[in-house]
């Protein structure tokens, strides 16, 4: 699946969106921490269609998934 | 009050600042709803904090962390967004406002994409109701949700060419 990225963590991936399999939140997280370097040092959320999870869940792999830095507006 | 009213600026994201004109001819735009006693308006300004230099980095993201003294400044900041929730959660945004103070007759909402420099406005909440109190409250809950629940990012760049990445507190 393709996962959208943002921010500072568009910037350290340097693109952004990034392509991982994963069939759970936990799996893609640990996936994600692969791939980008020192995500795992930096606060994230994981939006599944447009909505921060919070706890684990299954994904089918037809989600838009998406990986949020800490929010700056205003 | 209609319910048309609420959904009918669905994307809050306008490419740069927003000039001063704009709001004065929102105002304008009231001026026909006679029903309205109120206006309240919330106005962001990007602001030049002090920051750490970081010459010898690209990316600081950590360097408020730092106890070096502060050596360079924020000359501007680069908004970018996940538009599409962003706008999905302004809806939700707005209607948890119409209900609390139905009073409110319309609610606009505008957020900067781009680079704003330091002293120009990036963020318009302007809220009109029959009366100020229903304004107020309005306004000031939804400049709250707006920080907290849309995923906006801002790159805070400095005077030495170097950046940090804001983050609401």
């Amino acid at each position: 699946m393709d996962v959208l990225l943002f921010g500072m963590i568009a910037e350290k991936a340097g693109a952004a969106t990034i392509t991982v399999e994963a069939t759970s939140i936990v799996e893609l997280r640990r996936k994600l921490e692969d791939r980008i370097p020192g995500l795992e040092r930096l606060s994230f959320a994981i939006a599944v269609d447009r909505q921060v999870v919070h706890d684990d869940r299954a994904l089918a792999g037809t989600e838009e998934i998406a990986v949020l830095p800490p929010f700056a507006g205003g | 009050m209609s319910s048309t009213t609420h959904h009918r600026k669905r994307d809050i994201f306008v490419e740069g600042a927003i000039p001063p004109s704009f709001i004065a001819e929102s105002i304008a735009k009231h001026a026909t709803r006679t029903d309205i006693g109120a206006h309240e308006i919330f106005l962001g300004q990007v602001r030049s904090d002090a920051a750490v230099a970081t010459v010898d980095r690209p990316s600081a993201d950590d360097a408020r962390m730092d106890d070096r003294p502060a050596v360079a400044v924020v000359t501007a900041i680069e908004y970018t967004a996940y538009r599409d929730m962003a706008n999905e959660q302004m809806i939700l945004i707005r209607d948890e406002a119409f209900a609390r103070w139905p009073e409110m007759t319309c609610l606009h909402v505008h957020h900067s994409q781009g680079v704003i420099k330091t002293g120009e406005l990036c963020f318009m909440v302007f809220a009109s109701a029959h009366h100020r109190q229903q304004a107020r409250e309005a306004v000031a809950y939804v400049t709250d949700q707006v920080k907290k629940r849309l995923p906006i990012f801002g790159k805070e760049i400095l005077s030495d060419t170097t950046h940090v990445w804001k983050r609401n507190r």
